[in-house]
C-alpha cells in the first residue's frame, strides 16, 4: 500500500533520526518539539499530495492502456474481417478454377459431326430451331440422339446372339447325324461284297490285308507298303498278298521279341522237360537251339511279277526273327513249255536263279555281321546249309525291307523306308529283266541244242546272207570241267571267272575244221557280255594263244558287244555272238592260203566272201569285220 | 578299258624318247601310252609307277608304227601320221602337232602304214604300208616327196643303210627290195630285187614267204619272217647263216655281238651271228610283236618287248624278264 511504503520510510527516518536523538534531546526539546510538529505536518501534507498524485498517474496510465487496448482490439477484428475475405476469395478463385476445368463426361462420348446430326435425328430430338441458337440444347439433343441410338444397337446385338447360338445348336444336330451314319455304312459295305468281286474292285481285301499287316514284322512290314505302293504307282503288273498263320503272329507279337529271352526261356523249358523225362542227348539240345535260332516269322509275303508275255515270277518273303534278316525263295510259272532244252536246265533253277542279280550278291551268307556270333552259339558253321530250307538272304532283299547292315560294327539299325524305295524300282526291273533273259535264253537254248543259231530279224544285217560253218553241238559244263581246259587259262588268270557262272561249250564244224568254243555266262547276262575261248582243230590244234588270228577272232565276238547286242533288251546278244564266231570261222578257213605240207590240190574251202585284202598289219589279220549293206569283209 | 578289253589287247609299236626316259607304245585300239621308264627303275617304284603316266587316243586304227626324231614323237595310224611333241606329251598335253596322209589311191579300204624310218641326212620321212607302195614326206614341209613303187604286195617293214644311203623294205610278197640314190636324183630309182624265197635254205613253204622283220647294219642284212630268220651278206648278197627258230620272227635287232629277235612264241631269242641260238628268254605274252632297245640314255639301258597282251616287259639285263609295264 501506499501507505507502507511510507510508514516504511517513516520508520526508517524515524529510526534514523533515533541514532541521534540522545544527544539532541538535552537541547532543543521544547521548540524542536513544535518545529518538528509543523514539519510533520507539512510532511503528511506532502505525503498526501505525492499519494494522491500517485494514484492520479496510475489512473492515467490505465486509462491509456485501456483505450490503447480498445484500438488494438477493433484493429484486430478488421483484421480477421479482412483475412476472412481474402480466404472466402481464394477459395472462390480455386471453386472457379475448377469449375473451368470441369471436363464433364458428354464430352468423352463421340459424337457424330453436327451436320449429320441434323440430317439425321428426327426432328423431335433435334429441335432445330432451339438448338441451332443454343449450343447447350445442341449439345442435349445430341446426347440424347447418342442414347437413342446406343439403345437400338443393343438390341441388335442382343438379337443376333441369338441366332447365332441358334445356329450353333443346330450344326451339333448334324455333326451328330453323321457320326450315327458310321455304322450304317459298314453294313452297307458287308453287303456290298459280292457287288466288288463281281466289278472286280477289292476294297475288302485291301481293307484285310490292311489288318493282317499290323501283325507283320517291321522288315516285311516296310517291304508290304512298298511293294504296294510300286505296284500301284508305276507297274501294275506287280501283285502282294501276306500268307501265313495270322493267329500265331499275333501270339509271337505280346511277350516282347528279344532273341536272348526267347533263348533262355526255351533253354529254361528245355531244361524243365528234361529233369522230367531221360535227359536228351546234347546234340538234340544243340539242334533244338539251332532250330530256335533259325525260326521263321509265320506271315510270308509273296509278290507275284507278271511279264508280258505272260510268265510269272513268284517271290516268297521270310522274316527270321532271331536273326533278323529277310530271306526270299522264287518260284517261276513259265507260259512257254521249258522241257525243250537240256543244257537249259541250270537257267530256271530256283536255287540259282537269282544269283549276282547285283555284283557279287551270292545269297549264301547271312549279310548281318551280328548273325556271326550268334551262329557260334549254336554251333553252326555256315548259313550256306540251311539256304535251301530257309531261302536266299540276298543282299537287296534286305534292302528292300529297309533293313540295313553296316560291316563295321554289329549293330543292326531299324528298317529305314527310304532304303527299301529307292531300292525298289531298281530290283524290281532288275528282277523282270533277269526272268525275261533267262526265258529268252531258255528258248534260244533248245535251238541251239537243234545246231540252229536263231538270229532275228532286226540282226539280220550283222551278218552275210549265206554261211557255211554250223554249230554241231552245244552242250553245258561245269566249273570243274571248265578250268581244266587248256585254252582259258588267260580268261581264268585275268579273273573273268567264278563259280557262280554258268559254263557251255559250244562246237562249230565246216568241212574237217572244228572250233571249240568254251562259254562263261554270268549269271547278270545280257549286262555282262559272255566270253568266247576258241581251240581249232585243222591240221593241228591252235588255239587263241598260239595263233594270232583265233585272237582276234575271240576279241571279235567278245568286245564289240554294242553292235552285237541288238534291239533292247539285248537278249539276243549270245545267239548273235555264236553267228559271228560261224561268219568269222568262215572267213578263217576260206583265206587261209593253201601252203601245206607240200601237197597242191584243191582248196578245201573256196573263196566265197568278198575280201578286199586277206591280210593286213604285222601279224597278218584276216578281214573279219562285215560291211553292211555292201556285203564285203574288211580289218578293224 | 574294261578288263575284256585289256584281255584282247595287242601292242604293236614302242618308242623311247629322245632322252631316254620315258616309253611310248601303241595298241590295237588306237592308243599310245606314255610310261615313265625312270619312275618304273627307280628303286622306290610301286605298282603305280607300272602303270602309263598319260593314255590317249591317237588314231581310229591301230597303231602299227611309232619313232622318235630328236623332238617329236611320230604314230602311224589307219593311213595317216600324226607328230606329237614329247616336250608336251612328258607334260600330259595330247594335241597333235600334224596329221599328214600321203597319197593313196584306193578309196574303198584305207591302207595301214607298217613302218616308218627317219632319214636325217635329208631330214625325210619314209613310210611303207598297205598300199604296196613307199612314200617319202619331207619333214620340214610336209610334203610327200615321192613315191617309190614296186612291192606286189603290202610292205612290212623297212630299213636304212646309213653308209649307203640306200633303203631296203620287206613285203608280203616275199621280197626284199633296195632302193638307192635316194638323196641325189628322186627320180631314179634303182632297186635291187632280192628274192629271199628262192633260197632253199630259209623258205618255210607252211608259213608262206612274207618277210615280216628286216635289218641291216651296213655289211650285213637280217631278214624273216614267214621264212626263217637269216642273216645276208650284202655285198655278195648271199645268206651266211639260217636261225632254226620255231615261230614266224616279227623283229630282229643286231646289239653288240649278238642277235635279238621276237616274234610268235613267248621268248625272246639271242642269237649268234654264227647262227646258233644261244638263249631264249621266257617273256609274259604268248606272242611278241616289236623289241626296242633304248640306246638314247646310259642309266636307263633296258630292252622293251611287247605283243598279244597289255603287257610290255622290261629286261634290264637282258638275259631275264625284269618286270613288266601295263597299258
Amino acid at each position: 500500500m501506499s501507505t507502507d511504503p511510507l510508514k516504511k520510510r517513516k520508520t526508517k527516518v524515524i529510526r534514523g533520526d533515533g541514532g541521534t536523538p540522545e544527544t539532541k534531546r538535552i537541547r532543543g526539546d521544547a521548540d524542536q518539539s513544535m518545529e518538528v510538529e509543523e514539519r510533520r505536518r507539512r510532511g503528511s501534507v506532502h505525503f498526501i499530495a505525492l499519494k494522491k498524485l500517485n494514484r492520479m498517474a496510475h489512473m492515467r496510465l490505465k486509462k491509456a492502456r485501456d483505450q490503447t487496448h480498445e484500438a488494438k482490439q477493433r484493429v484486430d477484428v478488421l483484421h480477421l474481417q479482412l483475412q476472412n475475405l481474402l480466404y472466402e476469395v481464394l477459395h472462390l478463385q480455386k471453386e472457379i478454377g475448377k469449375c473451368l476445368e470441369f471436363r464433364s463426361q458428354h464430352e468423352e462420348i463421340e459424337l457424330v459431326s453436327v451436320d449429320e446430326f441434323f440430317q439425321e435425328a428426327p426432328a423431335e430430338i433435334s429441335r432445330p430451331h432451339l438448338t441451332k441458337e443454343d449450343p447447350h440444347q445442341l449439345t442435349l439433343a445430341r446426347l440424347d440422339w447418342e442414347l437413342e441410338q446406343r439403345k437400338r444397337l443393343a438390341e441388335q446385338y442382343k438379337s443376333s446372339l441369338c441366332t447365332k447360338e441358334k445356329i450353333l445348336k443346330g450344326i451339333e444336330m448334324k455333326k451328330e447325324y453323321l457320326n450315327s451314319l458310321q455304322p450304317g455304312l459298314q453294313a452297307i459295305m458287308q453287303a456290298s461284297l459280292p457287288v466288288q468281286e463281281y466289278l472286280s474292285m477289292p476294297f475288302e481285301r485291301v481293307q484285310k490285308q490292311a489288318e493282317v499287316a499290323r501283325h507283320l514284322p517291321p522288315p516285311l512290314y516296310v517291304l508290304l507298303v512298298q511293294a504296294s505302293a510300286y505296284g500301284q504307282a508305276c507297274d501294275t503288273n506287280l501283285s502282294v498278298s501276306i500268307s501265313g498263320d495270322v493267329d500265331e503272329a499275333k501270339a509271337l507279337s505280346r511277350p516282347p521279341e528279344d532273341s536272348q529271352d526267347d533263348e533262355s526261356d526255351s533253354d529254361a523249358e528245355e531244361e524243365q522237360q528234361n529233369t522230367k523225362r531221360r535227359r536228351a542227348t546234347v546234340g538234340v539240345q544243340l539242334d533244338d537251339k539251332r532250330k530256335e535260332m533259325l525260326k521263321r516269322h509265320p506271315l510270308s509275303l509273296c509278290i507275284e511279277l507278271n511279264c508280258k508275255d505272260g510268265s510269272i515270277l513268284h517271290l516268297f518273303f521270310y522274316y527270321l526273327m532271331n536273326l533278323n534278316i529277310l530271306t526270299v525263295k522264287v518260284k517261276v510259272s513259265a507260259s512257254a513249255d521249258l522241257s525243250g532244252a537240256i543244257s537249259a536246265g541250270e537257267l530256271l533253277n530256283p536255287e540259282s536263279l537269282l544269283n549276282c542279280l547285283y555284283a557279287s550278291d551270292h545269297g549264301q551268307e547271312t549279310p548281318n555281321p551280328a548273325n556271326r556270333y550268334q551262329f557260334d552259339k549254336v554251333g553252326i558253321v555256315s548259313f550256306a546249309d540251311y539256304v535251301a530250307e530257309l531261302g536266299h538272304p540276298y543282299v537287296w532283299v534286305q534292302s528292300l525291307g529297309g533293313l540295313h547292315f553296316s560291316s563295321d560294327s554289329p549293330q543292326v539299325e531299324g528298317p529305314h523306308s527310304s532304303l527299301s524305295a529307292s531300292h525298289m524300282e531298281s530290283t524290281m526291273k532288275l528282277l523282270r529283266g533277269r526272268l525275261q533273259a533267262r526265258l529268252a535264253l531258255h528258248k534260244q537254248f533248245s535251238s541251239l541244242e537243234h545246231s540252229i543259231v536263231p538270229v532275228s530279224n532286226e540282226c539280220q544285217h550283222l551278218f552275210p546272207a549265206k554261211v557255211v560253218s554250223r554249230l554241231a553241238h552245244w552242250t553245258m559244263m561245269s566249273y570243274e570241267e571248265f578250268v581244266e581246259l587248256s585254252f582259258v587259262q588267260h580268261v581264268m588268270k585275268a579273273g573273268l571267272v567264278r563259280n557262280t557262272d554258268l559254263f557251255f561249250m559250244a562246237t562249230v564244224e565246216r568241212g574237217t575244221a572244228r572250233l571249240q568254243a568254251a562259254v562263261v555266262l554270268n549269271p547278270r547276262y545280257p549286262e555282262i557280255t559272255p566270253l568266247f575261248s576258241l581251240s581249232l582243230l585243222w591240221k593241228g590244234e591252235r588255239s587263241g594263244r598260239t595263233d594270232d588270228n583265233l585272237r582276234a577272232m575271240e576279241s571279235e565276238v567278245n568286245v564289240f558287244r554294242s553292235e552285237l547286242q541288238g534291239p533292247r533288251p539285248g537278249l539276243q546278244l549270245l545267239t548273235n555272238q555264236m553267228q559271228r564266231l560261224c561268219v568269222c570261222l568262215d572267213v578263217y578257213l576260206e583265206t587261209e592260203s593253201q601252203v601245206c605240207d607240200g601237197s597242191e590240190g584243191p582248196r578245201e574251202f573256196p573263196r566265197e566272201k568278198m575280201c578286199l585284202r586277206t591280210a593286213r598289219g604285222p601279224n597278218r589279220l584276216k578281214p573279219f569285220k562285215y560291211n553292211h549293206p555292201q556285203g564285203f569283209f574288211s580289218h578293224r | 578299258m574294261g578288263p575284256v578289253e585289256l584281255l584282247h589287247m595287242s601292242v604293236f609299236s614302242q618308242t623311247f624318247s629322245p632322252c631316254g626316259r620315258f616309253l611310248a607304245a601303241g595298241n590295237n585300239y588306237g592308243e599310245i601310252a606314255v610310261f615313265s621308264l625312270s619312275a618304273a627303275l627307280s628303286p622306290d617304284a610301286t605298282g603305280m609307277s607300272q602303270k602309263p603316266i598319260l593314255t590317249f587316243a591317237a588314231h581310229e586304227g591301230p597303231v602299227f608304227s611309232l619313232i622318235s626324231t630328236d623332238t617329236h614323237l611320230l604314230s602311224a595310224g589307219n593311213g595317216e601320221i600324226s607328230a606329237w611333241s614329247w616336250a608336251e606329251l612328258t607334260k600330259r598335253s595330247t594335241k597333235a602337232l600334224w596329221t599328214r596322209r600321203p597319197n593313196y589311191k584306193t578309196s574303198l579300204e584305207i591302207p595301214e602304214i607298217n613302218a616308218m624310218i627317219v632319214n636325217s641326212k635329208d631330214n625325210s620321212l619314209i613310210v611303207g604300208g598297205g598300199d604296196n607302195n613307199i612314200h617319202i614326206m619331207d619333214m620340214e614341209t610336209g610334203t610327200f616327196k615321192s613315191v617309190l613303187q614296186g612291192h606286189k604286195d603290202y610292205i612290212h617293214c623297212l630299213s636304212f643303210r646309213e653308209r649307203e644311203g640306200e633303203l631296203l623294205s620287206g613285203g608280203e610278197d616275199g621280197a626284199v627290195r633296195i632302193w638307192g640314190e635316194l638323196i641325189a636324183h628322186q627320180c631314179l630309182q634303182k632297186s635291187l630285187l632280192v628274192s629271199v624265197t628262192y633260197l632253199g635254205e630259209c623258205t618255210r613253204p607252211q608259213f608262206g614267204k612274207w618277210i615280216g622283220c628286216l635289218t641291216t647294219d651296213s655289211d650285213w642284212m637280217l631278214c624273216g619272217g614267214g621264212p626263217a630268220l637269216s642273216l645276208w651278206h650284202l655285198r655278195s648278197m648271199s645268206p651266211t647263216s639260217v636261225f632254226s627258230l620255231a615261230g614266224c620272227q616279227r623283229e630282229a635287232v643286231f646289239y653288240q655281238d649278238l642277235i635279238l629277235t621276237v616274234g610268235e612264241g613267248p621268248y625272246v631269242s639271242h642269237c649268234v651271228p654264227g647262227g646258233t641260238v644261244k638263249a631264249q628268254i621266257p617273256s609274259s605274252s604268248p606272242s611278241l610283236n616289236t623289241l626296242t632297245l633304248n640306246l638314247n640314255s646310259n642309266e636307263h639301258r633296258v630292252m622293251t618287248t611287247a605283243g598279244s597282251s597289255d603287257q610290255i616287259d622290261v629286261f634290264t639285263n637282258f638275259s631275264y624278264r625284269a618286270f613288266s609295264l601295263s597299258f
